[in-house]
């Protein structure tokens, strides 16, 4: 997932910064606009990505060192936990399994504290003490610094839910477990034109923030090229508290549904921006959405649809067994968000390629990764093999109501 | 001229009326700044991060009134906001008086850039501190229902729609609710949670409320534009009404009291008003606590009526454009800060109504530096050259 809330507290008090006259604040993460070609089956694109130089690393003795890249602190915790939790239950199953014969794989976690320079140097630790490779992370941003430095070392990144679309062109030790942008913008247009019958729709979106350009930009696309109209576009940016006006605007065009393209965090309030105005649209948008608070953020966002990677009442045998050994694992809870799924599955995933890989090297290990075939994860089926580094995975289209997440429609990755 | 087709002639009393609710928020935050300027000559760069705080003591107000995420208390309790805006105010009205007493005091007397760069780090100092202990993540908001009247509005029509249209929608709309309700029904009986999981014989009653839906849209369109009205929901309405109260009250602080008549000497000359025996210090605290008591009420009110999701960084936003507001109206001048927050509401209004809104800034601030080449000290600020 493309979070960067840490973006927007730094670059907001950068602004305050420059009205001070001092520099300082956290990193923004930069990131280029996300591909948001009309191809939504991006992910199988067949241009060449750049191969690793280095030497191969090797594991020696019979402990194999696997890194984890995770934001335990800072604004993206709740992703971050997650994501560590699933990715540890996945390695201790593993070695439960004992597929190695009698080697051991140690999972060793780092802070990246939200934020991409943190990842960054994290990641070098990780390199220096000897990790073959590296699960991580959540957000698009952190996630484009891990690749940077492990690129130069040839470590194997396998990403947990960073879905900006150009994320894997950096080399071809970069793979992820998610879907990208330019899938859900598509998929959600086509559940709101098919399945909810929608024709008129305005689009909101975060100008400060490329994921929710780019999804708002193959939303519209495709819900243009299905014979639905765009009413209009209203913009606000990160951090933004007042969405009064841009509803007022929307109320006069009176539009069957609006397309919330941005972060939980302004979510909410148009929400609640929207049911004081009065307006009945449905609400509508991408993973951004995904967040163990937003159905309490107000009575108008309930019954809204977003577009998640897994959700934990399908009915598949990997999600049953997931939730069942989560709960044994953490005291009976269940993972709040989606990136206990995904944590697991790229964790498991690296595992998995390691009982294929002919020798325990670092290069062998990218091979392995990349000739995945039939993986079945939680998150659902990952074909890696051919699709570099980008898997076809299902898209799922939840419905927020006051109990949490309730699963409405599946998009399996042919249909898209 | 696509600015000028975007603009829904229909919808701009409502726009003003917008911007004036969202404005008096802003004034009221800026009243802080200008005051603290007024009398120490220092911006206050920490005060945004007291509104933040103002913004979690309400909230923490309303968990202990029972009003949490998952549930709500059975009965109504409507000195709820009473409660909620006088403990904010109380308690940042004192992080004000601590912070300038242990903050900006040991720094009086000392170059000026010197309070500046301690403001700036208190700013940053109650960001990430409070970040660490507040819980930010994820977000909390305030719930509605805290607001007992968190569904009603206020609306005046002044161009009203044929009566005619009225009633045939309001006949959709009980249709409407009446085919939900069955939906409803339906769905309970078979314990299932989701319309797409109604069997296919029972999928009529989707199809029957989606088609009441889209009928209430297109009759809700004609109606929008046969009429032109104003309508704002109650609690935006407590929010302007308690601001505007709040500002008389000050008023009467500054024209009326003692202690009013001592900040506005302390702010004419500081040095001459200590010798004339006027405790500066007490005025400066008092300064820093009514300031910061503003800042709370707007930060319990922005959290509980617009539903802002609440972390530690949540002041800046505001504090950026209260600062700029008082700026416009000239910083250190009361009546200036409320037409400068004024002024910024309703001009970032105008900009969307103009389909401008990923502009709004750009538009709000190119409207700043033209009134500051013009008129330097801001709209309604006094030039006084500066002893050096």
């Amino acid at each position: 997932m493309n979070k960067k809330l840490i973006g927007i507290a730094s670059s907001l008090s950068l602004s305050v910064a420059m009205l001070a006259g001092c520099t300082g604040g956290a990193a923004t993460n930069s990131t280029e606009p996300t591909n948001t070609g009309s191809n939504s089956t991006s992910t199988t694109s067949s241009t060449a990505r750049p191969a690793v130089t280095a030497p191969p690393i090797e594991a020696k003795g019979d402990t194999i060192k696997i890194g984890l890249v995770a934001s335990i602190s800072g604004a993206l915790k709740p992703w971050g936990d997650d994501s560590a939790r699933g990715a540890k239950l996945a390695v201790d199953e593993f070695n439960a399994m004992n597929k190695l014969g009698g080697k051991r794989v140690e999972l060793i976690v780092e802070d990246s504290g939200s934020d991409p320079k943190q990842g960054q140097s994290v990641t070098d630790r990780l390199i220096a003490s000897g990790v073959i490779g590296i699960v991580g992370e959540v957000a698009s941003g952190i996630t484009a610094q891990i690749a940077e430095s492990a690129f130069r070392s040839g470590v194997p990144v396998v990403a947990v839910g960073a879905t900006k679309t150009t994320l894997t062109d950096v080399g071809n030790n970069i793979f992820r477990v998610c879907y990208t942008d330019a899938l859900q913008g598509p998929v959600m247009a086509r559940f709101a034109y098919e399945e909810l019958g929608l024709r008129n729709m305005a689009v909101m979106t975060d100008n400060q923030q490329p994921y929710s350009q780019g999804l708002s930009a193959s939303f519209s696309e495709k819900f243009k090229a299905l014979g639905g109209k765009i009413v209009r576009e209203e913009f606000y940016k990160s951090g933004d508290t007042q969405f009064t006006s841009q509803i007022t605007n929307l109320k006069g065009l009176n539009p069957d549904g609006i397309f919330c393209s941005g972060y939980f965090t302004e979510v909410g309030i148009i929400a609640r921006e929207v049911g004081q105005q009065g307006l009945k649209v449905k609400l509508l948008g991408g993973d951004g959405w995904d967040s163990s608070e937003l159905q309490n953020s107000g009575e108008a966002i309930l019954g809204g649809y977003f577009c998640n990677h897994y959700n934990s009442a399908e009915d598949r045998p990997e999600v049953a067994q997931f939730l069942t050994s989560w709960k044994k694992a953490y005291d009976g809870s269940t993972p709040g968000t989606t990136m206990g799924a995904l944590g697991y599955d790229a964790a498991m995933l690296m595992c998995d390629a390691l009982t294929r890989a002919e020798k325990l090297d670092t290069h062998a290990l990218i091979k392995a990764i990349d000739e995945t075939v039939g993986f079945k994860g939680v998150s659902g089926v990952i074909d890696l093999k051919g699709h570099n580094g980008n898997p076809p995975k299902r898209a799922l289209v939840v419905e927020l109501q006051k109990s949490g997440q309730v699963f409405a429609k599946a998009y399996e990755p042919e249909e898209n | 001229m696509t600015w000028l087709a975007a603009l829904d002639v229909n919808g701009l009393p409502q726009q003003l009326t917008n911007g004036i609710v969202v404005g008096a928020i802003y004034a009221l935050i800026a009243l802080g700044y200008t005051m603290v300027y007024g009398v120490l000559k220092l911006i206050n760069f920490a005060h945004g991060e007291v509104f933040m705080i103002g913004c979690f003591i309400s909230l923490f107000v309303s968990w202990s009134l029972g009003y949490t995420s998952s549930s709500i208390p059975t009965a109504t309790n409507p000195s709820a906001l009473m409660w909620m805006i006088l403990a904010s105010m109380l308690v940042c009205g004192l992080v004000g008086v601590f912070l300038e007493r242990f903050a900006y005091r040991p720094m009086r007397g000392q170059p000026r850039i010197n309070s500046l760069i301690t403001a700036i780090g208190i700013s940053l100092f109650l960001q990430y501190g409070l970040s660490l202990v507040f819980p930010i993540s994820p977000p909390r908001t305030i719930t509605e229902q805290v607001n007992p009247y968190w569904q009603n509005s206020v609306s005046v029509t002044l161009r009203a729609a044929p009566q005619e249209l009225v009633n045939d929608r309001a006949k959709v709309v009980a249709e409407l609710k009446t085919a939900v309700d069955a939906q409803n029904a339906r769905m309970k009986e078979l314990g299932i949670d989701s319309t797409f999981r109604l069997p296919e014989e029972d999928k009529y009653l989707v199809t029957t409320v989606r088609n009441l839906e889209a009928k209430e849209r297109e009759l809700g369109a004609d109606v929008n534009k046969s009429e032109t009205r104003i309508t704002v929901p109650t609690g935006k309405m407590i929010m302007l009404v308690a601001t505007l109260a709040l500002m008389l009250l000050l008023r009467w602080v500054v024209m009326g009291t003692a202690v009013g008549r001592q900040m506005r000497a302390v702010s004419h000359d500081f040095d001459s008003a200590s010798l004339m025996g006027i405790d500066v210090n007490f005025v400066v605290s008092m300064t820093f606590f009514i300031g910061s008591a503003l800042a709370g009420a707007g930060g319990m009110m922005a959290a509980t009526f617009q539903g802002v999701a609440l972390t530690a960084f949540v002041g800046l936003e505001y504090g950026v454009k209260a600062f700029v507001a008082a700026v416009l109206g000239g910083i250190g001048n009361i009546p200036g800060a409320v037409l400068g927050g004024l002024l910024i509401g309703m001009l970032e209004s105008i900009a969307t109504a103009f389909g401008q809104s990923a502009y709004q800034n750009i538009v709000t601030f190119f409207i700043l530096i033209l009134v500051l080449i013009v008129k330097p000290a801001g709209l309604l600020g006094s030039a006084k050259a500066e002893k050096v």
